[in-house]
């Protein structure tokens, strides 16, 4: 025995051939950790409920294509969100609470980027077919979403598209120095190419409409807002008075309209922003009117600010009272408006001051104080119908979800109103939302009835909502997911730096005041994958080891990838150091159960 | 060939000759110039080893424990408040009869902070079963480790090469780095006692009862003994090879000497220069260097002190509470001879404070004034101090 052990010298040395295996010292414990991933709070932000602790996990990988992907599982457009959206999953960062938040909008846009420039192909699940066509009006942000995640579910989606290019909003209502037409078109082919029909130039009328609900198994309506609301002021409809989002579609035609001299914009919205720079980049003045205060303009600040570097003019407490014609000019007639306390929204209330009105000299106006539904059938039906007591043959239907409203008249077709005919918030990632909650309502609507909308889409929340997850509604992974957002509390911060937040080159302002190109220029691979490397990843598994280089009882068992990970009950005492090692919060100690 | 080395580099020298396969350590000052050496060499690949690099000296001990047991030559060199953390592993490397051999750096143990030299942090280590060698320039520092590995794999007991701050660790010599194949000769390739192997798994140091703990300590007490003569034949060796030989100890002018002074670490230099100073005017003074403290050569003290009047001991550490750790020894391998000389303590040097010939030769003729020591230990060298009241 001990020449086989290779003992050459009688030392006294004691030593025992019985395994510890048999002393299990797992009957000790009473606390049990386990690997347990939650939810981050960028993600619960994210309208579109897009994994982002994850996605920034593969980029740090360099797995560019599988974080690609991630985001195209709850929304089919980063390209544009990378550029466009308002990013309010960085406002809910944890890292802000440690230096600065992760730039997850400028990762998106990377990852959109880097997948175009490589002609990359998806690939994603899609369920069996269905055998169900949906018709859907409008290939606006809500109407392409609603189509691809019906596909995504098995539906045959059809979208009908009023004008010769798709894109809706996005690209008649954005400048090109936000969203240049190839990126948004790059977006619109990958649609098409995983199985969507666009029929382009294709009006629908409240007849065609009619005819949809008899040909499809059920209509989405997303065909946006494009009537300017009026602003009921004498000399609106005169000469030298245009709507804001006419005047953007006619840039985005390719018109370059004469804007020299001064023009006011009305509005205090992204429209207005909008249009504001675009007359800059024109080579004209722009003022912009607004008759509350900046802090209280539901434009982006961002796109404040960038209006301001670039020469825009902003006059704050100003009411348009009267447009007056006079020679090739007009004349504005502004009431100065003082705050007086607050409306229910937080902005300051507002009211005449009492001071005789002003009136400004400018060469023409644009009004651009918000948009309606371009038809009253385009509505969606009431909320409640206090007083008209007719109850609905359908029960639990009109069905007002948060970001959609199914309807189904007499046992007809389900028509699904989406998009800025339902959303309180309008904007590009809300739109995008609602067409994901019209494709969940409407598949578990055929799946299982009307009734049972609400519970199914309560199981799919990322946190606590109202974000959804078309991933956990697919069940995928991440319905494993925890719905316990974590917090900076949370986060072992001993295993992170201060590092600077990227910072993404931009144009020059004398280059973005003089074209229309896009400002935000590309970032490099490396930069990208430094900047991810911040990221928390706040509560998914990162496979960075802690766990197994911290057990003292070496319980960590790692899979032959080295990425699976699973507790050896049989050992672990409980200590909980691997939970408390854990940077991320990716693990929980819990009781152990009472036998 | 002669190269005038550094002490540090002195004993990285040392270890890329004895082919060590595995080093781990902690930066230490005054040890670092050692391990920062090995870690280039292993790098350059000038040396076939793993570089471990740990969070603290107790892991690198750990560390050391875990790759000896499997069957390799292992080095560490650490100082001070580093060796003090090993403290707990330091015993288990020798209960668990493991060759490794570190170099440790006499530096003075915090507060306050001090990296001068001062031996108490390897003496405080005296009881943990650890060989400890003292060195007294950068050769011996080069031999004596080389010599370590020989004889800490024979008797399966851990050696400590000990060498003073600054004094010897970062003083350039004249030292003779011997060829690979001359150290060869010299050092086999090590040929572990037992290994662990994964083929064949078994455990070491498992629970041990009442029933056999004090045999598993009486085989290391044999191991040590037998370390005292085994210390003899690899300098037999060693010399025959390299015609340079230490001993447990080195009897300087003592023959007919009424004045022995015991000295260890670099103040021997100092003593002999203190000998060429004081013998020309007819003071019949002996110099007695101890090199091995562990296993502690008695017998040889013995002889070396036997017909001396008075014996001083120069002690720069101490053991608080009693006195002079070498004084303590000293007293202790004589007392039972009859007829014993009286033993002299004197405290000095501690911290880096400068032991000079002059201040041993005020100690020499403070002893040839006194018939009896007038304390245990005499703290020489001393500042007025304000004590609080």
């Amino acid at each position: 025995m001990e020449a086989e052990l290779g003992l050459k010298k009688n030392l006294y040395m004691p030593r025992t051939s019985v395994t510890t295996e048999s002393n299990k010292t797992g009957s000790w414990r009473f606390l049990r950790p386990r690997y347990e991933e939650k939810t981050s709070p960028c993600s619960t932000a994210c309208p579109a409920g897009e994994d982002i602790a994850r996605i920034e996990m593969l980029i740090t990988q360099g797995a560019f294509k599988e974080a690609w992907e991630t985001i195209l599982r709850e929304n089919p457009l980063p390209g544009v969100c990378g550029r466009v959206c308002y990013h309010p999953c960085e406002g809910n960062c944890n890292r802000r609470e440690f230096d600065t938040s992760i730039a997850v909008h400028t990762m998106e846009r990377f990852l959109a980027d880097t997948a175009a420039r490589n002609e990359t192909k998806p690939v994603l699940e899609r369920l069996p077919p269905k055998g169900k066509g949906v018709a859907i009006i409008g290939s606006g942000p809500a109407g392409l979403a609603a189509a691809w995640f019906l596909n995504m579910l098995g539906y045959d989606s059809e979208i009908f598209e009023a004008m010769p290019e798709a894109g809706g909003l996005l690209r008649w209502g954005i400048p090109a120095y936000r969203l240049p037409a190839a990126v948004l078109s790059n977006e619109i082919a990958r649609i098409e190419n995983q199985g969507v029909r666009i029929r382009l130039s294709e009006t629908v009328s409240a007849s065609r409409f009619e005819e949809l609900k008899t040909s499809y198994d059920a209509v989405f309506l997303g065909c946006g807002y494009w009537r300017n609301i009026a602003l009921n002021i004498p000399g609106e409809s005169g000469s030298g008075v245009e709507d804001g989002l006419s005047f953007l579609k006619q840039l985005r035609q390719g018109a370059k309209p004469d804007v020299r001299g001064v023009s006011a914009v009305i509005g205090g919205g992204n429209t207005a922003i909008d249009v504001a720079r675009s007359i800059i980049r024109l080579g004209g003045r722009a003022v912009i009117v607004y008759r509350r205060r900046r802090e209280d303009m539901p434009a982006f600040d961002e796109e404040i600010i960038s209006a301001l570097e670039e020469g825009v003019e902003l006059r704050e407490l100003l009411a348009p009272v009267q447009i007056a014609a006079q020679g090739s000019d007009c004349i504005l007639t502004l009431q100065q408006m003082k705050v007086e306390g607050r409306d229910r929204d937080g902005r300051g209330r507002i009211a005449a001051d009492g001071t005789s009105p002003v009136e400004i000299s400018v060469q023409r106006v644009f009004v651009a104080t918000g948009a309606a539904a371009a038809e009253t059938w385009h509505e969606p039906p009431p909320a409640e119908t206090a007083g008209h007591h007719t109850a609905p043959l359908t029960p639990h239907l009109p069905l007002h979800l948060s970001h959609c409203t199914l309807h189904q008249e007499q046992q007809g077709t389900p028509i699904i109103y989406g998009g800025d005919l339902t959303n309180t918030s309008k904007n590009v990632t809300q739109a995008i939302a609602s067409g994901k909650q019209a494709a969940m309502a409407l598949d578990t609507f055929f799946q299982s009835g009307a009734g049972t909308i609400r519970e199914r889409l309560s199981g799919c929340l990322v946190g606590e909502g109202p974000s959804l997850s078309m991933e956990i509604y697919m069940h995928g992974p991440r319905k494993e997911r925890k719905t316990h957002i974590v917090s900076h509390q949370e986060i072992n911060t001993d295993y992170f730096q201060f590092e600077p937040r990227v910072i993404q080159p931009r144009l020059l302002i004398e280059e973005r005041t003089s074209s229309f190109d896009e400002i935000e220029l590309k970032i490099s691979a490396n930069t990208a994958m430094r900047e991810a490397g911040r990221c928390f990843n706040c509560g998914i598994c990162n496979d960075c080891d802690n766990c197994y280089l911290f057990c003292p009882d070496v319980c960590i068992l790692r899979g032959r990838d080295m990425t699976e990970r699973h507790i050896d009950y049989d050992y672990c005492k409980g200590c909980g150091l691997c939970v408390v090692e854990c940077p991320r919060n990716a693990m929980t100690l819990g009781e152990e159960e009472k036998l | 060939m002669k190269k005038v080395l550094e002490g540090s580099h002195a004993v990285a020298e040392a270890v890329r000759l004895a082919k060590v396969q595995v080093i781990s350590a902690y930066p230490i000052t005054p040890q670092t110039h050692i391990v920062e050496i090995l870690s280039d060499y292993v790098t350059t690949g000038k040396m076939d080893a793993k570089y471990l690099r740990v969070e603290s000296e107790h892991s690198c001990m750990a560390a050391l424990i875990g790759a000896q047991s499997s069957g390799v030559r292992t080095f560490t060199a650490t100082s001070s408040q580093g060796l003090a953390l090993m403290h707990e592993l330091l015993h288990w490397a020798s209960g668990a009869r493991l060759p490794i051999v570190m170099a440790e750096v006499n530096r003075a143990l915090a507060p306050g902070w001090n990296i001068w030299n001062d031996q108490t942090d390897s003496l405080a280590q005296r009881d943990t079963g650890w060989m400890q060698l003292y060195c007294e320039d950068g050769q011996e520092v080069l031999d004596t480790t080389i010599q370590a590995y020989r004889l800490a794999e024979i008797v399966n007991l851990p050696a400590m090469v000990v060498l003073d701050a600054f004094y010897l660790s970062h003083t350039y010599e004249p030292v003779d780095v011997p060829d690979q194949d001359e150290v060869d000769r010299f050092l086999p390739t090590y040929e572990p006692a037992f290994i662990l192997d994964t083929k064949h798994p078994y455990s070491l140091s498992p629970l041990v009862t009442p029933n056999a703990y004090m045999e598993m300590r009486y085989d290391i007490a044999m191991a040590m003994d037998d370390a005292l003569e085994q210390f003899d034949r690899v300098e037999d060796e060693f010399a025959k090879i390299f015609d340079r030989r230490y001993g447990a100890v080195e009897a300087i002018d003592c023959e007919g000497a009424d004045i022995v002074f015991v000295t260890s670490g670099t103040v021997t230099s100092t003593g002999r220069l203190l000998l060429e100073e004081l013998r020309p005017r007819g003071e019949k003074v002996g110099v007695l260097k101890i090199k091995l403290f562990r296993p502690f050569p008695v017998e040889a003290v013995r002889r070396a002190l036997g017909k001396a009047k008075k014996v001083v001991v120069i002690d720069r550490n101490f053991s608080f509470g009693a006195s002079g750790i070498f004084a303590q020894e000293v007293r202790a391998a004589i007392c039972n001879v009859p007829g014993h000389p009286p033993v002299f303590g004197y405290i000095a040097g501690l911290g880096g404070r400068d032991i000079t010939v002059k201040l041993l030769e005020e100690i020499y003729f403070d002893v040839k004034g006194s018939s009896a020591p007038r304390k245990e230990s005499i703290w020489v060298g001393l500042q007025e101090v304000n004590r609080a009241t």
